[in-house]
């Protein structure tokens, strides 16, 4: 029988655990205190280290939080992050998303920057400033960064945070093996789509909607080990998916994945959720990276990577990017139907819809349609925001995500 | 080139964008050669690099098109706006055309219509006693942010 009003608002049955209140994807207050506590002490994704691999090269990144951010390689081969901000007028220095700048100069003014974040010139300095302001004055904002697990590059825009190899913890531990030769991003887009950034990383927290994909239900639903795969929660919020094996061969126009991965078995399939909003995704035989940038309490920016290995081969590379391209590609099979889901969402569940709750509620002993990796993910939104998922616009103290350092 | 022979080449290019436009895949390869090839393709600034979006030969745009309805996709209808720029001569009866495109999508619900994407198309038609066929065709992007995307090929 249909619900009525009270019914449908009424909180579902199951444990407070298993269920969140769909404010937390709709409400602005909401959406701009979860960039100060989510995103802001969070280490995130920036780039590869593929991407600026030369002295000099740099990338642009838009932090969540709102930061814009120059990625670049330095003269010593480091590299580091800095705010994309110029300290003189507040401009924007760097324009290009990416580039060789052995200068990094503002236009508006000319004043110049290496890439260790020194200021190296300010025009007619001397005539205008005198002997008050000089340029070791005038230096960049620098934030903490690193190249790490796979060779990204992580960035931290909070000066105490904790180190990165705690904020990940043994998240990382499934895939570190099958990342120990050098990798090269071959494959990136954005999607810009009118949902909460939750949403997005809420799909790739559940294998419950393979429903939703042909090509899953095809070559791994109905095969051999599926509902064995596993969940497994680690601290901050992070999970990982264990593996199977894909049966490639079992969709029309696709085929065994024998270009295969380093030590992995042929069809593998990994991955690990990063808090807040990041997720490896290995399938023999790509990896494939998903960093959400929020632009909105209903929309996200979503930066997709797909990568292969430095030393493929013309054939090898061509393989790989056609794997790619199948199911992950802008045209790909399985990509447009995820969005497409979480676009739905969006539509549903922003502001005044009269949506009421998101259930989490599926038990399966952590296996695949299991939703643990959700409750756990929230579990830890909980924790940073200082009061529960299913009742997020009550009062509450956050906890110190520095907490576990 | 004789007027003709132009005629033909552009009733090619546009008829191939109406056969995609009313997903009449058929109509679409039967416009197609044996060896028909199909590629999107795009240059990444992000990344300072060529990439491919999508590269199938005349089998794998058959398979693509009889998988396509067993997936959920967007339904809104899309309209492909080519204007043929430039024809050149190719490789014995061959020609280049390049031509301007311009794709729309326009939602089912209230009938609003979005620009999509904006690319070039990069045919190679081959001329022959059966009219011309498209050998090859490169969608050229510009556009690189699709939304939520689409399954069918430009």
């Amino acid at each position: 029988m249909a619900k009525n009003a009270a019914q449908w608002d009424s909180p579902p049955t199951f444990p407070q655990t298993h269920f969140v209140d769909s404010r937390v994807y709709t409400d602005d207050a909401i959406f701009e205190e979860e960039k100060e506590k989510l995103f802001r002490p969070s280490w995130i994704i920036a780039c590869h280290e593929s991407e600026i691999e030369a002295p000099f090269d740099y990338r642009l990144f838009n932090h969540p939080a709102g930061v814009p951010l120059i990625v670049v390689r330095g003269d010593d081969k480091k590299v580091r992050a800095f705010y994309n901000i110029c300290p003189h007028r507040g401009n924007t220095i760097l324009y290009d998303p990416a580039g060789n700048a052995k200068r990094m100069t503002c236009i508006f003014h000319q004043w110049s920057f290496d890439t260790r974040g020194n200021c190296v010139d300010i025009s007619r300095e001397e005539q205008g400033y005198q002997k008050r302001f000089c340029k070791a004055d005038a230096a960049l904002r620098e934030v903490k960064c690193e190249v790490a697990f796979g060779g990204f590059v992580w960035i931290n825009i909070t000066d105490n945070c904790m180190p990165l190899r705690e904020f990940i913890g043994g998240a990382m531990d499934i895939l570190e093996p099958y990342m120990e030769e050098p990798m090269e991003v071959f494959h990136f887009h954005k999607a810009r789509v009118r949902t909460n950034f939750k949403l997005w990383h809420d799909t790739n927290s559940e294998f419950y909607h393979d429903f939703l994909h042909y090509f899953n239900r095809i070559t791994g639903m109905l095969q051999p080990g599926y509902y064995e795969r596993r969940y497994t929660p680690f601290a901050n919020g992070h999970a990982t998916v264990g593996s199977m094996q894909i049966q490639y061969d079992k969709y029309e126009g696709s085929k065994e994945r024998a270009v295969g991965w380093p030590k992995m078995a042929v069809g593998g399939w990994y991955m690990v959720d990063i808090f807040p909003g990041m997720t490896y995704n290995l399938r023999t035989s790509v990896l494939r990276i998903d960093t959400a940038i929020p632009l909105g309490p209903n929309e996200v920016l979503i930066e997709f990577r797909g990568l292969g290995l430095k030393r493929d081969t013309k054939e090898e590379r061509k393989q790989r990017v056609f794997d790619h391209n199948m199911i992950w590609g802008p045209f790909g099979r399985n990509l447009h139907e995820d969005l497409l889901a979480v676009h739905g969402q969006g539509r549903a569940m922003h502001e005044g819809t009269g949506s009421r709750w998101v259930l989490q509620g599926r038990e399966e002993n952590s296996t695949i349609h299991d939703e643990v990796g959700m409750r756990h993910y929230y579990a830890e939104w909980s924790r940073r925001m200082g009061r529960p998922a299913y009742d997020p616009c009550r009062e509450g103290k956050s906890e110190p995500v520095r907490a576990a350092a | 080139m004789q007027s003709e022979q132009r005629y033909a080449i552009e009733e090619l290019i546009y008829r191939s964008c109406l056969a995609l436009d009313a997903k009449d895949y058929t109509a679409f390869l039967a416009l197609c050669d044996a060896d028909f090839h199909y590629a999107i393709t795009t240059y990444s600034p992000e990344l300072r690099r060529e990439q491919v979006w999508l590269d199938h030969d005349r089998g794998g745009m058959q398979t693509l098109f009889t998988n396509l309805p067993r997936h959920n996709s967007d339904h809104s209808p899309i309209t492909r706006h080519a204007t043929v720029y430039t024809v050149e001569p190719g490789t014995d009866s061959e020609v280049n055309v390049v031509s301007a495109l311009q794709v729309f999508r326009t939602q089912l619900d209230g009938g609003a219509t979005e620009l999509f994407a904006v690319g070039r198309l990069h045919d190679t038609v081959r001329l022959n006693e059966d009219g011309a066929k498209l050998a090859r065709r490169t969608v050229r992007l510009e556009t690189r942010q699709l939304g939520y995307g689409y399954h069918v090929p430009f």
